[in-house]
């Protein structure tokens, strides 16, 4: 059975997000060092196997899997909530899990080659990442002759389920080749993060005299956007289901690997916080998500407080929409009317009896900012 | 081909207390087309994305065909998907977008072609196989978007909201096109529309849903005529049923119903129920579509003990037919739906009769159909 078949369902018995983590064994042990409670007879130095777990504060780690090598496969999940019973029915039912499989993951001399150059550049990245003055340039080592110096366009990926199956980093390359080009190249970075490059040349418009003046119109942007859709659609399809895609403006891998990342990270980050629901996330749409991000919680909660007259005005689902709505075709009332399937009068009723209620009229561009604005800090601040 | 089972279905978000979907069971049929239809927030499309394995189940079982698929990842459902949001792949052509997901299955070339140009054919995109899709209009996407689902030739068709991004005229011909097409496939389509007219046309039953719950599966014209509650009986058809309360009274061995401005008898078959559930002497609601309201004398003459005057607020005239805003039937605007000819204007005073045979009565507590439940 799986990784993927079991969490699913463990997640559902629990009602509890559980997040899969790939931590070193040091960090496993600095884990049991801290905690402050472990198994009978656990110590840093005991041998480590699937089932094996640690608590600390309401965390609980449990081991989910691990062949020996440096790398132990973890579950992290909010451990407050669990009875001493129900910890060792799961911790039992790892350890029967990871009997049957009697198979470990394919040591590293049966990965291919690209297979091992990606881990070890994912390795680096994920290092400097973590680090707190970055080495921003690829390592001569890990560029293989020049191909990464050659601008790339750099994709992050996070996917909502777990898929812990061995042939994962096989079966992902695969397909990307088969949807994006043989001359892609995949980094595994966390469990279910992957940072993918895809070459220029999907840029390119082999259409272009077709189109005419209609091409002419199309920006890098749009261009990305595009492929970024296009990609998410059929990674949601034909892979593993849902997930998050970001996209940026190309890059050469050797030198932009840490910046990209970072930037990727960031873009997913934001706009998972600020526009739930949505899978596709773009830097140059989040430039106000940002900006917001970067004012301290107490302040946007100040900010908020202050600028609502009637804060549940902007709680109701059908002003949301229609605000977002109108806000997305750039305050033009007649297509907004026509997008949300209501007459124009009716869109301008909502919106004069926002003006009555808050004093803000998005009709005017100054209140149309500042209504933004309060939306934005609203989704953030009502889920704290 | 095969039928969709859905078993006390909820999805719970972690964090919230109640259930965006609750205790969904549904029995879809080999080759039906159902539609969930229902506002914004409803719990429609969180079901479909069950269904397509976009959404995990919190509890209970979906089958597709025998197959129990709560824990199948979305490629292996043998389901194909069309979303509002559906999205071509642009550096592909049309015959690519539609061949990658057969290739990816690994057909031979020689039936990727076979279906692809079929499916081409079905949705008169034949000349369109080398274009890229920045090159084609709306709703040519639409139609290649339809053509990758098609050539998949899977056991269910998943479609939420596909037209929402067409223009009105387009959306009226898709709606069409998508109908004859799944009839002719004969596959089974599951299709979520906020649109009661898409839900009415295109549906051999249609699922209405509320705050994640079922209201009532039926066939369209069931629905329309049977509605089992106020909300039902509200949301499907346009101009929607018009709502009065009022008093259920007993006088000289028949019903009446009274309202201000209102006075009229039941007819004796819907009396005795009344009688019988015990509603005399209560408050109820009184549902009557637009369509049940008359100005002919003929119909006047032969509904003496139904008739109601009122004010026209204001008078559309579409042509074949007219709306009337009424007042003075009750405390709210009455629309009625009038034949174009009629001649009434603005601001006159009508005499109207309420076609009783047709109305429906709802408990004010529950607002459950008297007569259905």
């Amino acid at each position: 059975m799986s990784t993927l078949e079991w969490l699913r369902p463990l997640q559902h018995i629990l009602n509890s997000p559980i997040q899969l983590l790939t931590i070193n064994v040091s960090e496993w042990k600095a884990k049991i060092g801290v905690a402050e409670s472990v198994p009978p007879g656990h110590t840093a130095n005991v041998v480590i196997e699937a089932g094996g777990w640690a608590s600390h504060q309401d965390k609980l780690w449990m081991i989910a899997d691990y062949d020996g090598s440096e790398k132990v496969t973890i579950l992290e999940l909010d451990g407050g909530q669990l009875s001493q019973k129900e910890r060792e029915l799961i911790s039992w039912t790892l350890q029967l899990a990871n009997a049957s499989k009697g198979k470990l993951p394919a040591p590293e001399s049966q990965l291919s080659e690209s297979e091992k150059h990606a881990h070890k550049i994912g390795e680096w990245l994920q290092k400097q990442l973590e680090a707190d003055e970055p080495n921003f340039s690829l390592p001569d080592h890990l560029t293989v002759g020049s191909r990464l110096y050659h601008e790339m366009i750099p994709f992050l990926l996070i996917t909502e389920h777990a898929n812990t199956r061995q042939d994962v980093y096989p079966e992902l390359e695969k397909l990307l080749r088969s949807f994006l080009s043989d001359e892609i190249l995949l980094i595994p970075l966390k469990s279910q993060e992957w940072l993918i490059w895809g070459p220029l040349s999907l840029l390119k418009d082999e259409d272009a005299d077709l189109l005419g003046d209609q091409n002419e119109e199309e920006t890098m942007e749009d261009s990305l956007t595009s492929i970024a859709f296009g990609l998410h659609e059929m990674l949601a399809s034909e892979w593993l289901g849902e997930c998050h895609l970001a996209v940026t403006h190309p890059i050469s891998p050797a030198k932009g690997m840490v910046e990209a990342a970072i930037l990727l990270r960031e873009t997913i980050s934001l706009g998972r916080k600020f526009h739930v629901g949505t899978n596709i996330h773009l830097p140059w749409m989040l430039q106000l998500e940002r900006l917001l991000n970067a004012i301290p919680e107490s302040n946007r909660s100040k900010y908020l407080e202050h600028s609502l007259k009637r804060a549940d005005l902007f709680v109701e689902s059908e002003m949301l929409a229609t605000l977002e709505t109108f806000f997305a075709l750039d305050c033009n009332v007649s297509e907004t009317a026509k997008k949300l399937y209501i007459h124009r009068n009716t869109l301008l009723y909502r919106l004069d009896k926002l003006k009555q209620e808050t004093g803000l009229d998005v009709r005017q561009f100054r209140d149309a900012v500042l209504v933004k604005i309060i939306l934005l800090l609203y989704k953030v601040t009502k889920r704290n | 081909m095969a039928g969709v089972r859905l078993e006390g279905i909820y999805k719970r978000y972690p964090g919230s207390d109640k259930a965006s979907v609750t205790d969904v069971n549904l029995d879809i049929k080999d080759k039906e087309f159902l539609v969930l239809v229902g506002p914004s927030g409803c719990g429609k499309s969180t079901t479909l994305r069950m269904i397509a394995g976009l959404e995990e189940i919190s509890e209970g079982k979906l089958f597709i065909g025998d197959r129990l698929v709560n824990d199948v990842a979305p490629k292996d459902r043998d389901i194909a998907m069309v979303f509002q949001s559906y999205a071509l792949y642009p550096h592909m052509n049309v015959y690519q977008n539609m061949a990658f997901g057969l290739k990816l299955r690994k057909f031979k070339k020689a039936d990727i072609d076979k279906r692809v140009r079929e499916a081409a054919k079905i949705l008169d995109i034949e000349h369109l196989l080398d274009r890229k899709p920045k090159a084609l209009s709306g709703g040519q996407r639409q139609r290649v978007a339809l053509g990758r689902a098609i050539v998949r030739e899977p056991q269910v068709f998943l479609m939420d909201e596909p037209l929402s991004n067409l223009d009105a005229k387009l959306r009226g011909q898709m709606r069409a096109e998508i109908s004859k097409l799944t009839k002719r496939l004969e596959t089974t389509t599951i299709y979520v529309t906020h649109d009661q007219i898409e839900a009415m046309t295109m549906g051999d039953r249609i699922v209405v849903m509320k705050d994640g719950f079922i209201q009532q599966t039926a066939s369209p014209e069931e629905l329309y005529n049977h509605p089992v509650n106020i909300f039902v009986a509200g949301f499907i058809g346009a101009p929607s049923m018009n709502f009065v309360t009022g008093t259920l009274t007993e006088q000289g061995g028949a019903v009446r119903f009274k309202a201000p401005g209102v006075d009229v008898s039941v007819p004796e078959g819907k009396a005795a129920t009344l009688r019988s559930k015990g509603y005399i002497g209560k408050e109820v609601i009184l549902g009557i579509r637009p369509e049940d309201i008359h100005e002919e004398p003929v119909f006047l003459e032969a509904s003496p003990g139904t008739i109601v005057n009122a004010n026209v607020e204001v008078a559309e005239n579409l042509g074949h037919e007219m709306y009337l805003y009424l007042n003075g039937i009750g405390t709210d605007t009455v629309i009625a739906r009038v034949d174009g000819r009629s001649g009434v204007r603005d601001g006159a005073s009508v005499k109207l009769a309420l076609d009783m045979n047709k109305t429906h009565l709802f408990d004010k507590e529950t607002e459950l159909n008297i007569f259905e439940n």
